[in-house]
Order: structure tokens, then sequence, then C-alpha cells
């Protein structure tokens, strides 16, 4: 995959590797640079470490904003091919250049955060350096940030793998060089798992093989770009349930096992936690979003949903806004009949995803507004119940999965 | 369900092993009542000395862990006991449901409010044992 390099230090070696995955950060690189840097140089001054900006060519002129950032240690800059985007994408050029460089260790930091400091290179690589093999990010985070993984992608992930990560999907990550080899020969690599599927998957992948999973508490809140939870999910959203849906299919063997679930190990205790920014929300938004993906789709809904959750579908269609419920058991069962109609390939996966939006609308509304009145540890509660919720239910998916 | 499997998890969770922690005799001697009436097998320690070495000796199947001990911090014992032995099941059992909010709990298999109804203990209990993940 990789299209060209800049090494300007020559470096063909290196113990430790931060990644720093980007797209037209020109004006937010330094910072993320500038805080690994600290970190190596505060918590691993013996390892021979290297911090690598994986672009996609950024027109803006993220390379140069790389460059030149002042460090003690060496920098490479790596891009994929002119024309060819994506998170993932970036990332395999990562893998690639971790194998190269024989890394023991490899830590993640998203471009676009402004909160990092040197405590999370610690936090992200010492563990690497014990027993764990896969490090994620325990961090507060404002309730409404990240709703898709508060309603999707954490009680999924949990249910079917059976383990407890919080933060699946955060953006920040630390994994083994051997972690970073199984990625580069995973057969399970998709187009979106190129573009921004990619965080499910390797969370999925370190999960499904079975490696020491730690997550390990930042200390203070993740302060990045956020998107308006209501605002078009886009090809994120597609992205990352075309890449549970796929992983799904390729590990049924695995998951059909896994009953309840089970928590992981914690690294990283007594910092100073801090009170993440607001996200606001717009429930007009979301209510409209959610009758106007609906309204045409229903006949494909009766494709897709087992008779009953259907049924039940269209009684929670008919509720007021005021005070909505999208209760938590037909959400899973809804995820549930979505991934076998993806693997039955009921309807076209476009017109299966594009389905599903308006539903994920009806669940963040639904969400938002039982917790509204909420604090975060209040809401935790509530995620964690729905989490129960799910593996609750999982039998309704290994019955429509598995029967004949 | 088959008829054989139920009996088989019904079998396995009454010979299971449970290690309570708590330094209250009163709850030491009502959850061994209990749980003994329920099929388990039961041990219990006033606190946590010497407990990874019982834990080493004995290969509980579940622990039940007080947090707050007079010299001892149920949460502390935790990340110990995690670190030896990554899977093995914990269910915090505090007085205190403020202790949820601390990140270290996040290590626990189950978080249980001490009550004389031992009904939410035991069903964490049964899903804590019942819990897999399969293995190589």
């Amino acid at each position: 995959m990789k299209a060209f390099e800049v090494n300007p230090e020559g470096v063909s070696s290196a113990e430790l590797v931060v990644g720093i995955p980007s797209y037209n950060e020109a004006p937010a690189i330094a910072t993320p640079t500038t805080q690994a840097d600290k970190g190596l140089s505060k918590f691993f001054p013996d390892r021979k470490s290297v911090i690598v900006n994986c672009d996609n060519n950024s027109p803006d002129g993220t390379r140069q904003a790389f460059l030149d950032t002042p460090t003690k240690h060496p920098k490479i800059y790596v891009s994929t091919p002119d024309g060819v985007t994506g998170k993932g994408n970036n990332l395999r050029n990562l893998f690639e250049k971790a194998v190269e460089l024989s890394a023991k260790a490899v830590i993640v930091v998203d471009a676009d955060i402004k909160s990092i400091t040197p405590q999370w290179v610690r936090n992200l690589g010492e563990p690497l350096f014990e027993d764990s093999a896969y490090v994620t990010p325990l961090y507060v985070r404002h309730k409404y940030d990240r709703l898709v993984n508060n309603v999707i992608v954490y009680p999924l992930t949990r249910a079917l793998y059976g383990r407890r990560v919080r933060q699946p999907i955060g953006g920040e990550y630390g994994f083994s060089g051997d972690l970073a080899r199984t990625f580069l020969q995973s057969d399970a690599w998709t187009k979106d798992v190129g573009e921004f599927g990619i965080d499910v998957w390797m969370t999925s992948l370190a999960m499904l093989s079975r490696v020491p999973v730690i997550q390990s508490f930042m200390g203070s809140s993740k302060i990045h770009r956020v998107k308006d939870p209501e605002s078009d999910p886009g090809p994120v959203f597609r992205c990352v349930i075309a890449t549970m849906f796929d992983l799904m299919c390729r590990h049924q063997d695995f998951w059909k096992e896994v009953k309840w679930s089970r928590p992981t190990r914690v690294f990283g205790f007594g910092s100073e936690v801090t009170v993440p920014p607001a996200v606001m929300v717009d429930l007009e938004a979301l209510w409209q979003r959610f009758l106007s993906g609906t309204g045409s789709r229903w006949d494909l809904y009766r494709e897709i949903l087992q008779e009953q959750t259907s049924g039940k579908l269209q009684e929670v269609a008919s509720l007021p806004k005021e005070g909505f419920e999208f209760p938590t058991v037909l959400w899973a069962r809804v995820l549930y009949d979505f991934s076998w109609a993806y693997r039955n390939q009921v309807v076209p996966p476009d017109d299966l995803f594009e389905a599903l939006v308006p539903l994920y609308f009806a669940r963040a509304l639904s969400f938002v507004i039982e917790t509204e009145a909420m604090n975060n540890q209040q809401v935790e509660e509530i995620i964690e119940d729905q989490c129960l919720q799910f593996e609750k239910t999982k039998p309704y998916l290994l019955e429509r999965w598995f029967s004949a | 369900m088959t008829l054989v499997r139920e009996i088989a998890e019904k079998w396995e969770a009454a010979v299971a092993k449970i290690l309570i922690v708590d330094d209250e005799e009163g709850i030491r001697m009502l959850y061994s009542m209990e749980l003994r009436d329920d099929g388990y097998e039961v041990i219990t320690l006033p606190d946590g000395r010497g407990l990874l070495d019982v834990v080493d000796s004995e290969q509980p199947d579940c622990i039940v862990l007080d947090i707050k001990m007079r010299e001892y911090d149920g949460l502390d014992l935790l990340q110990q006991i995690r670190k030896r032995h990554y899977d093995l099941p914990v269910i915090l059992n505090s007085a205190y449901s403020s202790f949820k909010v601390d990140l270290k709990a996040v290590a626990a298999d189950y978080y249980v409010v001490k009550s004389s109804d031992l009904t939410e203990l035991k069903e964490k209990l049964r899903v804590a044992l019942e819990a897999r993940i399969p293995r190589d």
C-alpha cells in the first residue's frame, strides 16, 4: 500500500512507534506530535522510538506541519497513493511500517485530539511491555459524544465477543508488534475497513485473537472535533456497521459459543479526571430524521425483521415525540435481524445500511430522552443495563442466524 | 436448551466453589449459609490477608469481594487478582453504591450492593459462572 515515505533520519528499526493517522490535519497535528514526543522522553527514555505520521497525502500541508514540529525523537512521514483516503488505509501503512521497523509496541493517537498529555503515551504503551497485546482507552466522554458507540458498537461487540471494552472505537490504541503483523496478514480486510471501519475491526480482531486486552485509564477527557449526533452519519456509520456485520459472518463459530461477557483489566489510575465538553443534541432533528427515513421503508423493514419485531417497531413509530421510547430489547432484536439480513443478502447492502440509519436516530432519540437529566455516571449504569439486555437477547440472534 | 445440558449446567453451578472476602462476620455467615443451601461450596476470608495465596491454593470459581475492609481496599485487591487471574469472576459487594463510580470497579464482573435479600447476588453469581469465551 505505502506510496511514498519521508524518513529524514533514515530510521531503520524502533522498539516503540507512535502513529498519528491524518487527513488534512495541518492546523492540528503539532499537538499530538509534541505531546507524543514529550511522553516518549519522559516515560520511555531508554526505548528506541519514532513518531510516524501516516497520511493520505493531504493537500493542506499536513506533511510539512508534521515534519516541521520540533521533536527530540525522529519522525517518519508515510502516505497512501494519491486518491486513496481513509483512516484504515493509513493504519495499514502503519502496520507495515511497524513490522518493517521490528517494533515491539505501537501506539496510535488521533490527529485531531486536543486533550492528549504525555501520560497518554505512557498509559497506552506501558502495558505492551508487560503482558498485554492490545490497549484501548478509558476516558470520560460526554454522554452524547459518539452515540453510535454507546447505542450500537459497545453493546454489540460485548454481546458478540464476550469482552467488555468500553471504547472499542475510541481512536487511541496500543498494540504489540506481533498484533500489527496479525492485522497485516488478516484476510478480513475490506474497503470499509480501509476507510472508517478500522477501529472496530482492530478491536474485534484483538478480541477474536484471544490476546490479553487491557483498558487504560487516560486521566483526562477526550477533547476533539465532535460531530453532532443528528448530523448525517454518512460513510462513517456505514463503514462501522458493515465491518461489524462482515466480521460476524466470518467469525460465527467464535461468537456462537460466547455467553454473557467478561471484564477486561484496567491500567493507570490516580490521575485527575476532567469534565468533558458538552455535546448538544437536537431532539427535533433526530425525530424528523426518524420519521422521514422510515416513512417509505416499511416494506423493506418487513423483509429484514422478524414479524413480531417489525410489528413492535411499527408500534414504536406510532408513539408521540414527547415520552418517545425505543425499548432496548427491541433495538437489540432490530440489530440482530439486520445482521442476519446482511449475511443472507436479503436486500442490497446500501439499502440495508440506509434503512438502519433512521432507526439509529430513533434509538439515539430514545437514549437522549431517557438520560437527559442524568450525570455521566448514571448514564454509564443505563449503558451497562443496555449491554445486559443485548446479552440476554442473544439467543434471538442465535436462533435466527443458525436456523436452517 | 436440551434437558441434558440444563442438568449439566445446574450440576456445574452446584459444585462451584465461592470465596467470600468480607470483614463482617455476620455477612460471611449469612452468605455461607444461603449459598451452601443453594449447593455451592463456600470458603471465607475475613480480609485481604493472604488472599492471593488462598486463590492459588483453593482455586475458587468466583470471588465475592467486599470493598471497605479495615486495612484492605477491595478495589486494590481486585487489581491484584486481575493481574494473576485474568478471567477469574469477581463480584464486588459493598454496602455503598458510591464505589460504582470508581473506574477501578470496571475490572469486576459485577457490582452488587449489600442486602439481606441475596436474590441479586445469586443472579449475578449464576451469570458470572455461566459466562464463557472460547479458548484455543
